[in-house]
C-alpha cells in the first residue's frame, strides 16, 4: 500500500494529500467546538479602548546577514501577537 | 490644586537654603529611600445628597423608586416622576487631564477593602426597625414592617459600594431575545440536555464590579527583525526548493500613550481566565459606554442583583501593566512594515507615569447553565448597554465527533480518488 502511494506520489500528486481526511476532520471538530464554546474570545482592549498615542520612536541596526535559509519568515514572529509576554527589561 | 504657603515669618529670604534639621545618618537616608511611597491623591465620589436608609422621590417622598430600563432614569412607582443622577465624567472631571496624571490616583470607591463583612444592618428611617442587607448580592432591602425600600448609599469598607453605576439600558425582553437568537444559531451540536432545559426567560440582570482606569504610560520594546534581500529557487531532480537571504536587525521601539477608561474585572471569581471557567465570555461583552456612568445611587440596583468587588488596586496593577504592554505592542506594529520577514520581540518594559482608578458597577444580563457531567458553569452574557452578546453553549461530543468523522471520510475519499485518477 505504502509502496503504491510512493509510486503514485512520484507521478505528480503528492502522498500528503491523504492527510486531508484527518486534517479536515480535526479542523471541523475545532471550528464547531469554538463556534459553540467561544473559548478563544476575549475583550479586544487594544482596539476598543480610547488610546491617544504619541509618534512611535526607535532605531534599528543591522547586526547580521542570513545568506541562505529555507524559512520564509523569522523564527518566533510575535509582532502581531500583542498578548504574548516576553522578558521584562529592567 | 494650589498648595497652602508654609507657616512662618513672611520676611524670610526666599532664596536662602531652608534648614530642615541636622543631616540624617546613612541608615536613615537608606530607610527613607526604601520607604513605601506616600499614598497618592484620591477622588472623593460620595453622593452627598443620599444617606443610608430611604431614597425618597424628590416630588412625592415615596421610597418606591427603581430604574426604568427603557429610559435609563430613576422612576417613582407612586407618582411616575422620573429623574437621574449626574454623569461622573463631567462631575469629577474623569475625561480630562489623563496626560498629566502623576502617581496612582484612587477614587473613594476603589480604595483598599478592609473588611469582609458583607452583612450590613440598617435602621429603617421610616419605622425604626432593623433590616439586614447582604451587600455581597444586593444593595437594597425592603423593610418587612413598613415596606419602605432601604438603600445602601454610604461607603462600606467591604468594597460593595462603587464610585459610579452604569444603568441598565436593555430590557429583560430584549435580553431574552438576544440570548434566544444566540442559542438558536447553535442548536445542531448543542448538548441535548442544554436544549431541553433552555429557558432564556431565567436570565438575570447583574451589576458586576469593574475598575475603570485612565492611565499615562510609556512602553519600550527590544527585539530582532529581518528584511528579505533575495529569494531564489533551486532545482534538484524533480523538486524545486525556495531559498531566502535576509538582513538581521536589532530593533528598538518606544511609544508614549494615554488610555481612557480601560476596564478590568474587580471580582476575583471573574478575573480568572484559564480554561476551567467560561469567564472569558463575560469579559468579551466589554467594552461599556462608561462615559455615561452616573453617581452612585443604589436605587438603580432595585430589581437586580450585584456582585461586590473583592480585588484591590494593588492586586490589579500587574493586570494594568500587562494590558498597557499589549496596547503599546499594537501601537508600534505599524512602524515595523520594513521588516517583511517579521519581528520577534525579546524584551519589553512599561513605565506607568500616572493612573486613575474608579470603581463602577456595570450592567450585564446573564444566563447561566451548569453542565453536570463536566462540572462547568456556562454563560450567555448580554452587555445591557450595547447589546453585544457572547456565550458558551455546551456541546454534544458524540454529534461533534460524528460530524468530524463524516467530513474527514468525505475529504479522504476525494483525496484517494485524486490519487487513483492521477495514477
Amino acid at each position: 500500500m505504502i509502496a503504491d502511494i510512493v509510486v503514485m506520489a512520484s507521478e505528480g500528486v503528492p502522498a500528503w494529500i491523504l492527510a486531508a481526511g484527518p486534517a479536515g476532520g480535526a479542523a471541523t471538530y475545532w471550528a464547531l467546538y469554538r463556534y459553540y464554546r467561544n473559548t478563544d474570545k476575549s475583550h479586544a482592549y487594544e482596539r476598543d479602548t480610547l488610546i491617544t498615542a504619541q509618534p512611535v520612536s526607535g532605531s534599528q541596526e543591522k547586526v547580521d546577514h542570513i545568506s541562505r535559509t529555507r524559512d520564509s519568515d523569522i523564527d518566533g514572529d510575535n509582532s502581531s501577537n500583542y498578548r504574548q509576554r516576553v522578558r521584562r527589561m529592567g | 490644586m494650589a498648595s497652602e504657603p508654609p507657616p512662618g515669618p513672611s520676611e524670610r529670604d526666599p532664596d536662602a537654603p531652608v534648614f530642615d534639621g541636622p543631616p540624617l545618618s546613612l541608615e536613615e537616608e537608606l530607610a527613607a529611600a526604601r520607604a513605601e511611597p506616600e499614598p497618592g491623591p484620591s477622588i472623593d465620589m460620595v453622593n452627598e445628597s443620599l444617606a443610608d436608609g430611604v431614597n425618597r422621590c424628590p416630588k412625592c417622598g415615596s421610597t418606591d423608586v427603581r430604574q426604568r430600563a427603557s429610559t435609563g432614569q430613576l422612576i417613582c412607582l407612586f407618582c411616575r416622576h422620573e429623574w437621574q443622577e449626574s454623569r461622573v465624567e463631567e462631575e469629577f472631571g474623569l475625561g480630562v487631564g489623563i496626560d498629566e496624571l502623576e502617581g496612582t490616583v484612587i477614587a473613594g470607591g476603589a480604595e483598599e477593602i478592609s473588611s469582609d463583612d458583607d452583612v450590613i444592618t440598617m435602621t429603617c428611617t421610616g419605622c425604626g426597625a432593623d433590616v439586614v442587607v447582604d451587600t455581597a448580592h444586593a444593595m437594597n432591602a425592603r423593610c418587612h414592617w413598613c415596606r419602605h425600600t432601604l438603600n445602601v448609599n454610604q461607603r462600606t469598607p467591604n468594597g460593595a459600594v462603587p464610585d459610579a453605576v452604569l444603568p441598565f439600558r436593555l430590557t429583560h425582553a430584549e435580553a431574552v431575545e438576544k440570548i434566544r437568537e444566540f442559542a438558536s444559531k447553535r442548536r445542531l451540536f448543542a448538548h441535548p440536555r442544554f436544549k431541553k432545559e433552555f429557558v432564556p426567560e431565567n436570565v438575570l440582570g447583574v451589576y458586576l464590579p469593574y475598575l475603570v482606569i485612565d492611565a499615562r504610560a510609556e512602553a519600550s520594546y527590544a527585539g530582532v527583525g529581518e528584511v528579505q534581500t533575495r529569494r531564489w529557487t533551486e532545482k534538484s531532480g524533480d523538486n524545486t526548493t525556495t531559498y531566502y537571504a535576509a538582513d538581521v536587525y536589532r530593533v528598538d521601539r518606544s511609544v508614549a500613550f494615554t488610555v481612557d477608561d480601560l476596564t478590568v474585572e474587580g471580582a476575583a471569581d471573574r478575573a480568572n481566565f484559564d480554561g476551567s471557567t467560561t469567564n472569558n465570555i463575560v469579559n468579551t461583552v466589554l467594552p461599556f459606554d462608561t462615559k455615561n456612568a452616573v453617581k452612585w445611587n443604589s436605587s438603580y440596583l432595585v430589581g437586580f442583583t450585584s456582585e461586590k468587588r473583592d480585588l484591590d488596586v494593588v492586586e490589579l496593577e500587574p493586570v494594568l501593566e500587562d494590558q498597557l504592554l499589549s496596547i503599546g505592542r499594537s501601537q508600534v506594529e505599524g512602524s515595523l512594515s520594513q521588516f517583511d520577514r517579521g519581528v520577534r520581540w525579546e524584551g519589553e518594559k512599561v513605565d506607568v507615569g500616572g493612573s486613575r482608578w474608579v470603581s463602577m458597577y456595570l450592567p450585564v444580563w446573564l444566563y447561566s447553565y451548569y453542565q453536570e457531567n463536566t462540572k462547568m458553569l456556562h454563560y450567555i452574557a448580554v452587555n445591557a448597554r450595547t447589546g453585544e452578546t457572547m456565550g458558551s453553549v455546551p456541546v454534544s461530543q458524540p454529534r461533534l465527533i460524528f460530524a468530524a468523522l463524516t467530513v474527514g471520510t468525505f475529504l479522504e475519499g476525494i483525496a484517494g480518488w485524486i490519487l487513483v485518477a492521477s495514477a
